[in-house]
């Protein structure tokens, strides 16, 4: 579970205008009933590419994220933490083909996306172009990570559009383990000898800046937004999100005795919100756009991976099958 | 390409960095529609769609994808194309309703499922003998219509790869395989020691 906060084009709102206004009505009508949307209903464009896009990255942020915590599978320290972080990213990978599949029933084939996650074009997760340099940058995935991501699918799994939906159930459902799992990691590196404690808290110092920014910058509520929240395909802003997280983990994490690094980081009282330093959004910006410790590796290892196993798919290549939409 | 980890500075670089060899046109495996039994007596769900260059290709993945965590005493398999879908509804309108083409005639048995509620999974209906699935939908209009259905899909039976007798052993391990868990990871006692030994 590794979606985070997305970025959605930015489209001119007239892009909804020239829709038929009876057909949106009925399309926006059944949201507002709570109903689900299936892939051969009748939907907007906007609303179209705006989830395929959304989808997408998630899907990508599913198997790209597998590449920092699989770097540790055979130095996890013991058996059953090899066996249990090898399940995990198994299931991180087996996410990202349900999303790939949900994407899929909107129109864009799986290859064109895997072709846009290689050549740059389409986004995932900015977190994970930050390199793992200890088992404790592992175990903040695993636990934080994670967790930040399930506030967002949690989020996400009561939208509009069926497929996703289905898929996000399936994924939350998984995820306990996940977070579970997570959550030991620290408690035993918390409760060990000084040296393992000072490694977490400097994974934890690393890897803060990069969660805040997990969720994304500041909404500004634009008519756009408020489209895409109507239509039920952003369920929250950006904030809120974050607001939750820290809502829900700051507590755990200050109770094993590990220091936040942010000074300004409290809880409101007159407002319940959290205050933090401003996460610096400059560097966020030049991260996604390519220029982060880890995003010519992560790219490079994706393409390699196609590239190698271009020959097994040639050559199980038949005529009797062919590539058609997904049903649901 | 300088990574942190060994096995990626191992790897031998096909191709040029950064871009994609092109591909001959759809360089892509056919789909195919995956249903599981959760339990026994329960009926099969839809629960998604692999690529695969086959059925049997379809099964093997099918199983890896959609059976690892989750309770499963049957899967099976069929390409996305046999399968024949009704129009989708809404409201009070029932699926049946619209079904009124009695198609070729035939003796072959078809598999029908539901959608009982939108944004939910088709389930398994019953099972109809026709020569068409147009035939099926008609013969399961009259059978299978008890009450209101948003999509109905008909499936040749001859065309689906379901798990043969002796295959079910593929899930008699998945309750050894407790480190896939939540219950397998308390850190409860752990904490609460660590928390007594700070105060302390």
């Amino acid at each position: 579970m590794y979606g985070g906060g997305n970025t959605f084009e930015g489209i001119k709102t007239d892009s909804v205008a020239q829709e038929d206004p009876q057909k949106l009505a009925a399309f926006e009508a059944r949201i507002a009933r709570g109903e689900k949307i299936e892939p051969t209903d009748w939907m907007p464009q906007l609303y179209r590419k705006q989830l395929i896009r959304m989808i997408e990255q998630h899907a990508h942020s599913e198997i790209i994220g597998a590449l920092p915590e699989g770097t540790w599978i055979t130095r996890a320290p013991g058996f059953k933490r090899k066996m249990s972080l090898m399940a995990k990213v198994q299931d991180e990978v087996g996410h990202g083909q349900l999303l790939y599949s949900a994407a899929e029933t909107l129109g864009k084939s799986r290859e064109e996306m895997i072709d846009d996650l290689i050549s740059g074009k389409s986004k995932y997760s900015n977190i994970f172009n930050y390199p793992t340099f200890t088992w404790a940058d592992c175990c903040f995935i695993s636990w934080l990570v994670d967790a930040g991501a399930i506030v967002n699918q949690l989020a996400n799994a009561k939208g509009s559009y069926g497929p996703y939906c289905r898929a996000l159930d399936r994924i939350c459902a998984e995820e306990s383990f996940h977070l579970k799992y997570g959550h030991h990691c620290v408690i035993y590196l918390a409760a060990g000898s000084p040296k393992q404690r000072a490694m977490f808290q400097e994974a934890l110092n690393r890897w803060w800046p990069p969660m805040m920014h997990f969720f994304g910058p500041s909404d500004k509520i634009s008519v756009h937004t408020e489209v895409l929240m109507k239509w039920k395909v952003k369920m929250g802003t950006n904030d809120d999100m974050r607001n939750q997280f820290l809502d829900m983990y700051v507590p755990k994490i200050l109770e094993l005795g590990f220091t936040i690094p942010d000074p300004k980081l409290k809880k409101n009282p007159d407002t319940g919100r959290w205050d933090y330093t401003e996460p610096d959004w400059d560097e966020f910006k030049r991260v996604i756009n390519g220029d982060g410790p880890c995003n010519k590796e992560r790219l490079e290892v994706r393409r390699i991976a196609e590239e190698r196993g271009k020959w097994v798919r040639e050559a199980l290549k038949t005529s009797k099958t062919a590539y058609v939409t997904p049903l649901a | 390409m300088k990574s942190l980890d060994p096995r990626v500075n191992r790897l031998p670089v096909p191709g040029t960095p950064g871009k994609i060899t092109p591909k001959i046109p759809l360089d892509q495996f056919g789909s195919y529609e995956v249903f599981v039994q959760p339990k026994e007596g329960k009926p099969f769900q839809h629960e998604g769609i692999v690529h695969a260059p086959n059925l049997e290709m379809a099964f093997v993945l099918a199983k890896e994808a959609f059976t690892r965590r989750f309770t499963c005493v049957s899967l099976y398999v069929t390409d996305t194309r046999d399968v024949f879908v009704s129009p989708l509804t809404d409201a009070d309108k029932n699926a049946y309703d619209m079904i009124s083409d009695e198609g070729v005639k035939g003796n072959d048995s078809y598999e029908i499922y539901h959608l009982a509620k939108r944004g939910k999974q088709h389930v398994h209906a019953g099972v109809v003998t026709a020569g068409s699935p147009e035939e099926a939908m008609w013969k399961a209009r009259q059978t299978l219509n008890t009450k209101q259905v948003f999509n109905i899909w008909a499936v040749k039976t001859s065309n689906i790869r379901k798990t043969g007798e002796g295959e079910t052993i593929l899930w008699d391990t998945l309750p050894e395989k407790k480190f896939r868990d939540a219950a397998d990871y308390k850190g409860g006692d752990k904490l609460k020691e660590f928390l007594e030994r700070n105060k302390s």
